[in-house]
């Protein structure tokens, strides 16, 4: 898998409307002398998008693997707990209601997606009786439906605008530099970090809630802590790259199909690696398939990752 | 790094579990009364009684998987309240009475995931550790086993990870709940030899059991719980009388015990 992200890399890094040799890409990356032109679509252009594309990849995969271990339910994903409708809507907001101030995007997505997460955190997990992964999965839908009935209302309003959005619905990244990254790199730091330390208290949580609780821990938070390194990691990916839950759904499926475990010693690290690869990789696909013009990525991760999920899932049972 | 941390006085020569009075509420219903019990090394504790009488929720209530409303519970001296995390995994272990089942794991990799409390966030089992483990699949009579998927096992094989987890935590207590209500003869009888000899190397055991002939065969003391207390504790002979099984289970039925073996005679239709 991280032979994977190399290669993937790498290819990201040579391939685009304009087709650099992978000796000047290595070059570029060692400080050797190569053309100054490819030095700069690889130094201003690709190289921020690349690691845009395996910071969004890795995200998506750790925070589907965290859900899933801490709702443990197969079918969870940043959806679940409102992130990404809650994201949608605050891109909507600004790319429909004030398109002139868009430089806003990145941080009212990541913040409506914070805030969508945090009323279903607020009553999935408080009161007598919160912790209940059946509550917090209502809790999350209901939430969810709530944003997206405000976006479609919003979207209904600007007709004219929607086109604009679309970009954003379908999940895509963009050549814009370090800019997206500045402004969000803290939250995902942040995520990462909660999620490294989440590994071990998933794996007990694994074993059951009576299980964990015998070895000390205590289940409903093991189950909030995780779920909110998902919803930072995966607000953070909306706010770079749009809607791209899907990934975060299969990603940690793909994994636990292909190394045969549910550890979460194994799949969370391994879905980072494998979501970092598989987006980097369709983002590659997206922007050279018809280049110069550009695909969202959304459709092309889809397009890529469907097939080879069908297949694990089918050779698994 | 003990900021924040108070420093816990344990009494090696208290018991290691007293616990006296103990009362819980759920919701607005009391489910436990008042509840005692005292535990000694080497000593196995059979918790018996009718359903809903509240054994569950006792053991559930002094190991601190639900906090205690009322009463005193003592882990070799400390209070209940004092421990937490670490320090109330090293005091006990709860092996639960529906163990989940996930697929997708091995024996070696749960049995791991019991010895993690020993272990600080990032830190890998140190080679102590990793015999530790394996003694503890090896008292569980679990050999040979170590690369099987959970989702594979039998009913009496996941009880014995259950116990292998379980023994892997370390600690001086066991405290199963109903660890061979789904077995068989033979996994019932296999449990029941592995606990006796966990208690012969010193350890404590509390068992909750329905089965009154088997509690009678293995337990040095029964506790009988009926409507939320505990009404009686001492040796089987002493307690489990025709009198009060028929006061407590409304069943006439006398306790035969001798040579090791045990049986309830039980009038099941009746006969005047």
């Amino acid at each position: 898998m991280a032979a994977a992200l190399v290669l993937a890399f790498c290819a990201s890094l040579a391939f685009g409307a304009v087709h650099i040799p992978v000796s000047d890409v290595i070059g570029t990356i060692f400080g050797d002398k190569v053309p100054e032109t490819s030095q700069q679509i690889i130094e201003v252009l690709r190289l921020p998008r690349t690691i845009e594309a395996i910071l969004v990849g890795a995200a998506l995969g750790v925070a589907g693997a965290c859900l899933q271990g801490a709702l443990n339910n197969p079918l969870a994903s940043p959806d679940v707990i409102g992130v990404t409708s809650g994201a949608g809507f605050g891109a909507m907001l600004i790319i429909l209601l004030n398109p002139a101030s868009v430089e806003l995007l990145p941080l009212s997505a990541l913040a409506f997606g914070l805030i969508a997460a945090g009323m279903v955190f607020l009553i999935g997990f408080t009161g007598r009786g919160g912790g209940n992964i059946t509550r917090v999965i209502l809790a999350g839908i209901a939430i969810a439906a709530l944003f997206s009935a405000a976006t479609a209302a919003l979207m209904s309003a600007y007709p004219d605008r929607v086109p604009n959005a679309v970009f954003f619905l379908v999940g895509g990244l963009t050549s814009t530099g370090w800019e997206n990254l500045e402004t969000v790199w803290p939250y995902f730091a942040f995520g990462f970090v909660l999620a490294v330390f989440m590994i071990r208290p998933l794996d007990k949580l694994m074993l059951g809630d009576d299980v964990a609780a015998s070895l000390g821990s205590r289940p409903r938070l093991i189950r909030l802590l995780a779920a909110i390194a998902a919803a930072v990691l995966a607000s953070a990916a909306a706010a770079i790259a749009g809607l791209l839950a899907f990934l975060g759904l299969v990603i940690p499926h793909l994994v636990r199909l292909l190394g045969g475990t549910n550890n979460h010693t194994f799949v969370i690290p391994v879905s980072a690696l494998a979501g970092a690869a598989l987006l980097t990789a369709a983002d590659t696909l997206a922007r050279t398939i018809a280049a110069p013009v550009e695909m969202p990525v959304g459709p092309f991760l889809v397009l890529l990752g469907v097939p080879l999920f069908l297949w694990l899932l089918r050779k698994a049972v | 790094m003990a900021i924040g941390r108070k420093t816990i006085r344990i009494d090696e020569r208290a018991p290691l579990l007293q616990a006296s009075g103990v009362q819980v509420t759920i919701g607005k219903k009391r489910i436990l009364e008042s509840a005692d019990l005292t535990l000694e090394r080497g000593e196995l504790v059979a918790i018996v009684g009718p359903n809903g009488a509240g054994k569950s929720t006792f053991a559930r209530g002094f190991c601190g998987l639900r906090r205690p409303d009322g009463g005193s519970v003592r882990w070799m001296g400390v209070d209940l309240s004092e421990l937490r995390g670490r320090r109330l995994a090293d005091m006990r272990a709860y092996v639960p009475q529906r163990a989940q089942v996930p697929a997708g794991v091995t024996v070696q990799a749960a049995v791991n995931i019991g010895r993690s409390t020993h272990l600080k966030p990032l830190q890998g089992l140190s080679s102590e550790d990793r015999d530790v483990i394996a003694e503890s699949i090896a008292r569980a009579r679990m050999e040979g086993f170590e690369d099987r998927d959970l989702g594979t096992l039998s009913g009496g094989e996941m009880q014995r990870v259950q116990i292998a987890i379980a023994l892997a935590q370390g600690s001086p207590v066991l405290v199963a709940d109903e660890p061979t209500a789904q077995l068989d003869l033979g996994a019932t009888a296999a449990i029941s030899k592995m606990l006796r000899e966990l208690v012969s190397e010193g350890m404590g055991v509390v068992l909750i059991v329905h089965d009154l002939a088997l509690a009678a065969a293995i337990a040095d003391r029964v506790v009988v719980m009926s409507h939320g207390r505990t009404i009686a504790t001492g040796t089987p002979e002493a307690v489990l009388s025709s009198q009060l099984i028929s006061e407590v289970w409304g069943v006439e039925a006398e306790l035969v015990h001798k040579d090791g073996r045990s049986a309830l005679h039980v009038e099941w239709l009746d006969h005047h």
